[in-house]
């Protein structure tokens, strides 16, 4: 049975299981495999994805449970967020790159919130996201970067 | 254009006059025509197009693309963009034109094993030569065009000009000319002062496919008609599937269940761990089902394995006299002892530890009749290759494998057990198959960073130098992973910051003992550095403090004034002597970057640590204090010592890096066994650093001066947890001796 899912602002018909988690849909299904698989349990945020803006773990979603929702993924990310990316590769900030589609959409739904947000609200923010490279310091400093470029563009 | 990037390169011999390299080009149906650049004679006939492939490591296409064949493994490093900017800046091309492919595993590239911090040390020359080469040729084919002496003409940026005439041409519009002409044995290099991409920042070459998630890692390869395994691995080593319970048969979804031989539970090399295969037509069907198996294993010996007995038993080895490291022992320690007014001891406890990378071990396999391919996060597909092509019993070159991106690796994804998975599923199931690993796979299944403890006693003098000093070590083996009989410490992970200790005492003595765990072990991230820097660096922070003695004041009164030390078992080539100058120079400068003398607030400490492996020297110092119980660091200061390096962005990255994975191991992360099981599964009980805890880092890179280029993944790493501990005496006057802090 095929459900169908808003994807990045297009409907797709997804012929998967109802319990499937988004994460596989995504990656086995759609083809979409920026969404990356760190740990299955909502553990470390190598999933995160967007769902109605907000972020969440696509590791947990269900696919049911998404039926009428909006989802955006990694692959959006250069339309919504283009400075995001910008500041990214500017920086240099990641090392092995496996966790930052993760990163980067608990960012980009920090910034949607938060315009200028402090080291202790990024802190917080990005709390969920595992780096084993240890790109933290960068991830923080290329977000207030962000911020300022968009401030000065607003 | 249809790619040449897939021809076969040419040695680096020179090339056999009849050209034949351009009779297969012409029909291999790549024409591009130069573009007549605006100074060309238009007169004078276009060069011949082709393709330029000196070496194994370059191909100047003519549309002027510079394509660099990257033959060791991409982890976050840096090392595909490290290895293009060498070759790049003694080529003189644009860099927007340099283009990276990756190699296969394959014994013409010579060493491939991506690990050992070594990538630029094997590689600088020879890549360095390989772009020069290139550079002459480029010269030598226009000065032929142009009938004028080599001398005249100049190749700076993509363009060969005739100074005196102003002709020019581009790199490409020459390539195929250039590429009738023999391949030169030696090349002019630039300058240091010259390099214009060596010792410059670039940005990594791989960072725009990442940030929008198009970076191919392990799972993200894919082959028609490939099927998806998740295995259920025994619990303990050497076991395997004595039956399974419920047999599920008409799932949807579900391919088969194929039950993989346990590995021999002693000397497991890279064997796959018995269990259970689930392949089936999507990841989550194969993991939902996985995750129903019943299933009986069989014992072996390792099933009651228990990794706090075994701490227990590396404790009590070193209340023991060990096995001596050869041609260490200096004066008469015992005498020293029993005559000194002051004498410090203390036991340094380190746990099992998993790599975790975030992406777990994946691999791709499709065996046909007519050979293998394997695509997967590997460090050394070269090994892998050969493993594989053992376990098939084919051919070598039936077999092809080439290392996706990998995500994390730190020594995990040197050892191919994953690959195997694959290449014996896709054997049986005569279909490409992709091996997932699920993270309770990866923490549990571990070529585990080993469990260790040291004991140091001193005597010392009343400035709190060391008179007489007894180290002994104990810790299992990675050898035991490729011997069953081997137990002993190798010199070389003796030789990891134990052995070479660099600090001038006139009574020494060093020991070692091993013991046989009942996991496997591995090399992970600077290896057995981690605990002997660990222990020798808070034991020597122990000194100072039983005199009341600046730390940083205190180890360099350990030190000699300079001059290389000599050091036991240890035979490093000419350039890497451990240089006691570079040691000091290291920590002098952290000592300046943290404003070491500059009174912290009450309650916060500094703490220092300074180590020397993998040919550099890396000075830390960490500020740090307790609150409510728990550790905080709230500034790291680094300063790295690596010769010549290649792009100092990434330098200073693996510095920031090498804090947060020093830190994890430092405060949080530990692997226990339980009945031949591990305990820990996933990131709830296996502890990582968080973005809240990862200090703001300031790293300082010493100038190369024209030094030989050393390691740089590996030894920002362990200073870190030396430092903290060091810290927190300095803050709290509580002295840590055990890892991981926080239990």
């Amino acid at each position: 049975m095929a459900l169908q899912l808003n994807v990045n602002g297009q409907d797709v018909q997804v012929d998967a299981t109802p319990d499937t988690p988004l994460l596989w849909a995504l990656r086995d299904h759609l083809g979409l495999t920026g969404t990356k698989y760190g740990c299955g349990s909502g553990l470390c945020g190598a999933c995160t994805v967007h769902v109605n803006g907000a972020p969440s773990r696509a590791c947990q979603l269900p696919i049911e449970s998404l039926v009428g929702q909006s989802i955006s993924t990694i692959e959006s990310l250069e339309e919504s967020h283009p400075e995001l990316l910008d500041v990214w590769v500017e920086g240099n900030v990641p090392q092995c790159g496996y966790c930052q589609s993760g990163q980067l959409m608990s960012a980009a739904a920090l910034l949607s919130s938060n315009a200028a947000p402090t080291d202790a609200d990024i802190d917080t923010a990005m709390a969920g996201n595992i780096c084993r490279c240890g790109t933290y310091v960068r991830i923080r400093a290329a977000i207030h970067e962000a911020a300022a470029q968009r401030a000065k563009e607003a | 254009m249809k790619s040449i990037a897939n021809l076969s390169p040419l040695s680096l011999a020179p090339l056999s006059p009849d050209l034949s390299r351009r009779n297969f080009l012409g029909v291999s149906g790549v024409f591009v025509l130069g573009a007549c650049l605006p100074a060309c004679t238009p007169t004078r006939p276009a060069p011949p197009v082709g393709t330029l492939e000196p070496n194994l490591f370059l191909a100047l296409e003519p549309d002027g693309t510079v394509r660099v064949t990257a033959h060791r493994s991409e982890m976050g490093q840096g090392i595909r963009t490290a290895l293009a900017q060498i070759v790049a800046d003694e080529l003189d091309a644009d860099w927007a034109r340099v283009k990276v492919d990756q190699a296969e595993g394959d014994t013409k590239y010579g060493d491939q094993n991506t690990d050992g911090s070594r990538s630029i040390l094997l590689n600088y020359d020879r890549l360095r030569t390989a772009g020069a080469a290139a550079r002459l040729m480029l010269r030598q084919a226009a000065a032929q065009h142009w009938g004028v002496p080599v001398e005249e003409v100049e190749a700076k940026n993509h363009q060969v000009v005739h100074a005196s005439t102003g002709e020019q041409l581009g790199y490409g519009d020459l390539a195929g000319l250039a590429a009738t002409l023999p391949v030169p044995e030696s090349a002019p290099l630039k300058a240091d002062a010259e390099h214009r991409y060596i010792g410059h920042g670039a940005k990594h070459v791989d960072t725009a496919d990442i940030v929008r998630g198009k970076g191919t890692f392990g799972a993200d390869f894919t082959l028609p008609n490939m099927a998806t395994a998740v295995v259920v691995r025994c619990p303990w080593l050497g076991g395997g599937v004595r039956r399974i319970g419920n047999q599920p048969t008409d799932e949807p979804g579900l391919i088969g269940i194929e039950v993989l031989d346990p590995s021999p539970s002693a000397g497991p090399m890279f064997t796959p761990v018995g269990g259970a295969a689930v392949i089936a037509q999507d990841t989550y069907t194969a993991m939902r089902i996985a995750g129903q198996l019943e299933i009986e294993w069989t014992e072996s010996e390792n099933h009651a394995f228990d990794s706090a007995v075994l701490q227990g038993e590396l404790r009590d080895a070193l209340g023991q006299p060990g096995t001596p490291v050869p041609n260490s022992e200096k004066g008469d320690v015992d005498a020293v002892f029993e005559s000194a007014q002051s004498t410090l001891e203390a036991t340094y406890e380190t746990p099992f530890l998993a790599h975790a990378p975030m992406e777990p071990p994946v691999a791709v396999a499709d065996v046909t009749e007519s050979g293998c391919i394997v695509h997967g996060p590997l460090q050394d597909p070269q090994s892998a290759r050969g493993l594989i092509a053992g376990y098939l019993g084919v051919e070598l070159d039936t077999v092809h494998v080439t290392p996706t991106l990998l995500g994390g690796a730190f020594g995990r994804k040197s050892k191919p057990d994953f690959a195997l998975e694959a290449v014996e599923l896709s054997k049986r199931l005569k279909r490409p198959v992709r091996v997932q690993w699920l993270r309770e796979d990866d923490i549990r299944h571990d070529y585990f960073h080993a469990a260790s403890a040291q004991y140091h006693r001193a005597a010392i003098d009343d400035q709190g130098k060391p008179t007489a000093w007894l180290q002994r070590t104990a810790f299992p083996s990675i050898t035991t992973v490729f011997a069953a009989p081997a137990v002993m410490p190798a010199d070389w992970e003796l030789e990891m910051g134990f052995s070479n200790l660099p600090y001038q005492v006139e009574n020494q003595r060093m020991e070692s003992a091993g013991i046989r765990p009942g996991v496997r072990v591995g090399w992970m991230r600077s290896v057995c550095n981690i605990f002997h820097a660990f222990s020798a660096n808070v034991f020597a922070d122990e000194m100072a403090a039983a005199v009341g003695r600046d730390p940083i004041e205190h180890r360099l009164s350990m030190l000699a004034e300079g001059g290389k030390l000599a050091v036991p078992g240890m035979q490093p080539p000419a350039g890497h002597e451990l240089d006691v100058g570079r040691l000091r120079h290291v920590i002098e400068r952290v000592r300046e970057l943290s404003d070491w003398q500059r009174p912290r607030p009450d309650g916060v400490g500094l703490g220092f640590a300074v180590h020397h492996s993998f040919r550099s020297y890396v000075a830390t110092v960490l500020e740090a204090s307790m609150a409510n119980g728990k550790p905080q660091v709230s500034n790291a200061y680094v300063v790295l010592d690596c010769g010549t390096y290649i792009n100092p962005d990434t330098c200073t990255a693996q510095m920031e890096g090498a804090v947060v994975f020093g830190l994890s191991l430092a405060l949080q992360s530990t692997i226990d066994m339980r009945e031949g099981a591990v305990v820990q599964s996933n990131f709830h009980d296996y502890l990582l650093l968080r973005m809240p805890d990862a200090p703001p880092t300031t790293v300082e890179l010493v100038p190369p001066q024209g030094r030989l280029p050393a390691g740089v993944g590996e030894p920002g790493v362990p200073p870190v947890a030396p430092a903290l501990v060091n810290a927190l005496f300095a803050a709290t006057g509580e002295r840590y001796r055990s890892l991981p802090l926080q239990t």
